[in-house]
């Protein structure tokens, strides 16, 4: 038998030659997993939209540097539980393992189901204003009717959601390998078109900025001295910026629950890690997301920076109010790298720069299903759900089930959130449900060590310490430390369209929706002769 | 009739343990272990003479009392690893000497499968509650005969055995893997071997396959794709079939009642082919938890009418 040696002259342990003895992963790969998860283009760009206007005495560049380190440590959080337990299935099998199956599968029935119903009508927004809107626009397409302007209509945001829908379910059905792959690109083809972007704004000056976004404003949308017209009507509507800077910090930490849309999601790939696992692995996993995390971070404070010398903060945030109030300029979202790719007069130049932008959403869109239909699989297997939803088709190696599962409540949402004006303000609410799950999963971290005494003896995670203290359990408190403030501003708060009667009814019936099916599928077992309690119940040792 | 159906526990001593009390834990009238049994690590614990040094999950410790030495070997046994106590020559040997850790991984290995026989024996009541085994592709060919000689516990590997209304096929071997390991065969090979014991069942109506390898593409073989160095690709997301074709042609020709599988620990699930019901449990030894299939069987109607994925 061959067998290998670990820890140099004098080892420290013997590996013979088996089944599964891998060698680490690279870290490349969950970085950008990571990276893509919180995309500072389809999500933050986005998202800076309402969040300037709506807190404008905060300071966005503070309050992701803020965020970043906080949410460093549901980083650190979710590595431990990752290493310690690295299962398909990710908060579902944690917290069904550590606090309970009933608990378990609401809360991840919830956040990585139910709720991504409702991300998929925001991910079609995000490819109206930042795909089709701003191509037709430079294009001129006057079809189908309205050009641009078609893709804000109901119908234009039902057929871009359904579009979205199809290119993930699409997605998904490649398999990990195929869009992994596409991912890698899409991720290095976004970058080149970020560093384009930042050189464009970076080698022209302010005057030069000024003078083309009025030049194209005129070509394309008849506007005249575009550059002053936004400033007044942001001002007649009664917006005033603050400069650009760091602080204050107190209305800066009412834009901290803002940036949990784009920023919460360096976890984002914990559902999908198999059982690999060695003695680094607690680097490997953390790094991936921490780098993944700070990517974003530091991409984000580059396009503030470069936003702040070339475009103007006060002009950049006019244009963010503008829309803010429903009034956007030239009828289209504020897409700042439309704007920026103006600084060159040539229409095929433009286009092409938004196309490779594009790849910041194509290589994203996956992860919208992608995790869901691997907490669907766990808990089938766990009987809580008809065996059906964890088929995989033979032929196709499509799991057609549990797309269903997703797809088809996805399209009658996206369809009320096409058609209701009210229902696109629970937006904030996708964030909202996954942060509740999040925080269990913190719950869980904290209470691993107690409740689980052998298992986190064992982990890698147990070893992590500074000053002699577990960092991981440490992590999970500031991580519940995280979440709690925003659930409660987000709830506090009206700026963040959370709190308002129909949104809190809206949650509430996904929580009941996982109750009930809990419930029953307990019922139904018991009636079949099964014992779903006795899923998680260990064996005595002795 | 009920059974317990766990596998790959990899020489994790608390999962044995755990499988031993699984049949009063699940009323289960016996219980199956379906390979690689072994375990893949072996850790030096050196004697320096009055005390003792061993490094355990990257951390070293120095042991100054027998109780605190017996704690450790406890703690490496319940992961999966085997204690071996070496002298600083000893130890020295090991590194440099070809064949020397061959030696002593195999003496560590067989020592320890005596002694979980040993446990066996008064668990199972002396054999009173039907235990069944079979080897693993991991398995060293030491342990068949070990096995065999137990009163307890029956060892199927190759086998037709009478389970009182169905009858049990068990294989061990696998189709190839990147590691070489004891029981591979290439897929003709191995699809002769299973002709070979299936051919033996007088009804296939009632039969269980125990097979190690999982049928190729049906979800119960997904496992991380590797590079040419071994490494995984895509931060280990990405998974892709490596069970058997053989295995999988055998249960689309029989159509077994059940088939019961192992060795990919990250696939576990359930798949529908035609009438068989297969299944893997999956395993996650290293945790101590046993993974296991509590499986509800009618010998009136030769079906399987309940089972439960269980984590024990």
């Amino acid at each position: 038998m061959a067998t290998e040696a670990v820890g140099g002259e004098t080892p420290t342990l013997f590996l013979r030659k088996a089944t599964g003895l891998v060698r680490g992963w690279s870290v490349r790969d969950s970085l950008i997993y990571a990276c893509l998860a919180t995309n500072f283009v389809t999500l933050g760009i986005y998202e800076f939209t309402f969040a300037g206007p709506a807190f404008p005495k905060g300071q966005l560049l503070t309050s992701v540097v803020i965020s970043g380190i906080w949410v460093s440590f549901l980083v650190i959080a979710y590595a431990g539980l990752i290493v310690t337990i690295p299962r398909a299935g990710g908060d579902y099998v944690w917290q069904t393992r550590i606090l309970g199956s009933g608990l378990g599968f609401v809360m991840a029935a919830t956040g990585w189901w139910f709720i991504l119903w409702l991300w998929a009508p925001i991910y079609g927004n995000i490819l109206s204003v930042q795909f089709f809107q701003p191509i037709w626009a430079t294009l001129k397409w006057t079809w189908p009717g309205g050009g641009y302007a078609w893709f804000g209509t109901k119908n234009g945001v039902f057929i871009v959601t359904v579009i979205t829908i199809v290119i993930a379910g699409f997605l998904v059905s490649l398999g990990m390998g195929g869009y992994a792959r596409i991912q890698k690109w899409c991720f290095i083809g976004g970058l080149v078109g970020f560093a384009v972007v930042v050189g464009l704004l970076l080698f022209n000056s302010h005057a030069s900025f000024v003078s083309s976004f009025n030049y194209e404003a005129h070509k394309l949308f008849g506007v005249n001295n575009a550059y002053n017209a936004t400033n007044h009507a942001a001002a007649k509507a009664g917006y005033t910026t603050t400069p650009f800077g760091f602080g204050p910090l107190g209305p800066t930490m009412l834009l901290v629950p803002a940036m949990m849309f784009f920023i919460l999601w360096p976890n984002w790939g914990a559902t999908l890690y198999g059982e690999i696992r060695g003695a680094s692995d607690f680097r490997r996993v953390f790094s991936g997301m921490f780098f993944g995390l700070w990517i974003t971070v530091i991409l984000t404070v580059i396009f503030f920076l470069v936003m702040a010398k070339t475009v103007g903060w006060g002009f950049y945030q006019n244009l963010n109010s503008l829309d803010y109030n429903l009034t956007p300029q030239f009828g289209i979202w504020p897409y700042p790298f439309l704007f920026a790719g103006w600084l060159v007069h040539n229409t095929a130049f433009q286009v092409i720069l938004l196309l490779v932008l594009s790849l910041w959403f194509f290589g994203w869109v996956g992860t919208l299903f992608l995790s869901s239909t691997r907490v669907i699989f766990a808990a089938a297997f766990d009987r809580v759900l008809p065996d059906r939803a964890a088929e995989v088709s033979e032929k196709r190696k499509v799991p057609f089930w549990s797309l269903i599962l997703m797809l088809a409540p996805a399209v009658i949402l996206g369809a009320i959130y096409a058609y209701s004006a009210t229902f696109r303000t629970y937006t904030l609410d996708a964030t909202l449900v996954i942060a509740v799950t999040y925080l269990f999963s913190a719950i869980a971290v904290v209470l691993l060590p107690f409740i689980k005494k052998d298992l986190w003896r064992a982990s890698p995670a147990s070893r992590i310490k500074v000053f002699g203290v577990q960092i991981v359990p440490v992590s999970g408190v500031i991580t519940i430390g995280l979440l709690v403030y925003n659930l409660v501003m987000w709830l506090w708060k009206d700026q963040y369209f959370v709190n308002s009667h129909d949104s809190l009814l809206y949650m509430a019936g996904m929580y009941v929706l996982a109750i009930v099916l809990y419930v029953v599928a307990r019922l139904v077992r018991r009636r079949q002769g099964i014992d779903l309690g006795l899923i998680n119940k260990e064996i005595p040792v002795e | 009739m009920k059974v317990f159906f766990a596998t790959d526990i990899h020489g994790s001593e608390v999962c044995w343990r755990k499988f031993l009390n699984a049949a009063a834990f699940y009323k289960a009238d016996m219980v199956v272990l379906g390979g690689d049994v072994t375990g893949k690590v072996m850790v030096p614990i050196v004697d320096h003479g009055g005390h003792w040094k061993v490094t355990v999950r990257g951390q070293e410790y120095t042991l100054d009392s027998q109780q605190a030495l017996e704690d450790i070997k406890t703690q490496i046994r319940n992961a999966g690893s085997y204690p071996a106590l070496v002298t600083p020559d000893e130890l020295q040997e090991l590194s440099r000497e070809e064949g020397a850790v061959d030696r002593r991984f195999t003496v560590e290995m067989t020592q320890s499968l005596d002694r979980w026989l040993d446990m066996a024996d008064g668990k199972l009541r002396g054999g009173e509650i039907p235990c069944i085994l079979n080897g693993g592709n991991d398995d060293i060919w030491e342990i068949d005969d070990i096995i065999e000689q137990s009163p307890c516990v029956s060892f199927a590997e190759g086998k037709l055995l009478d389970l009182d209304g169905f009858w049990m096929v068990s294989m061990g071997w696998t189709n190839p893997t990147p590691w070489d390991t004891f029981r591979e065969a290439p897929e003709p090979e191995l699809a002769a071997k299973i002709e070979a014991v299936v051919s033996q069942v007088p009804d296939l109506g009632r039969a269980i396959f125990n097979f190690h390898a999982p049928p190729y593409g049906t979800g119960l073989d997904e496992a991380p794709a590797l590079d040419a160095t071994l490494r995984p690709i895509h931060g280990g997301a990405v998974m892709k079939p490596v069970g058997s074709t053989a295995v999988r042609d055998a249960i689309t020709k029989h159509q077994p009642m059940l088939s019961v599988h192992g060795h990919i620990h990250e696939s576990r699930g359930v798949k529908k082919m035609g009438r068989t019901l297969a299944i893997n449990p999956g395993s996650v030894y290293g945790d101590g938890v046993l993974q296991g299939a509590v499986l509800d069987l009618n010998v009136k109607k030769a079906k399987v009418t309940r089972y439960l994925l269980v984590n024990g």
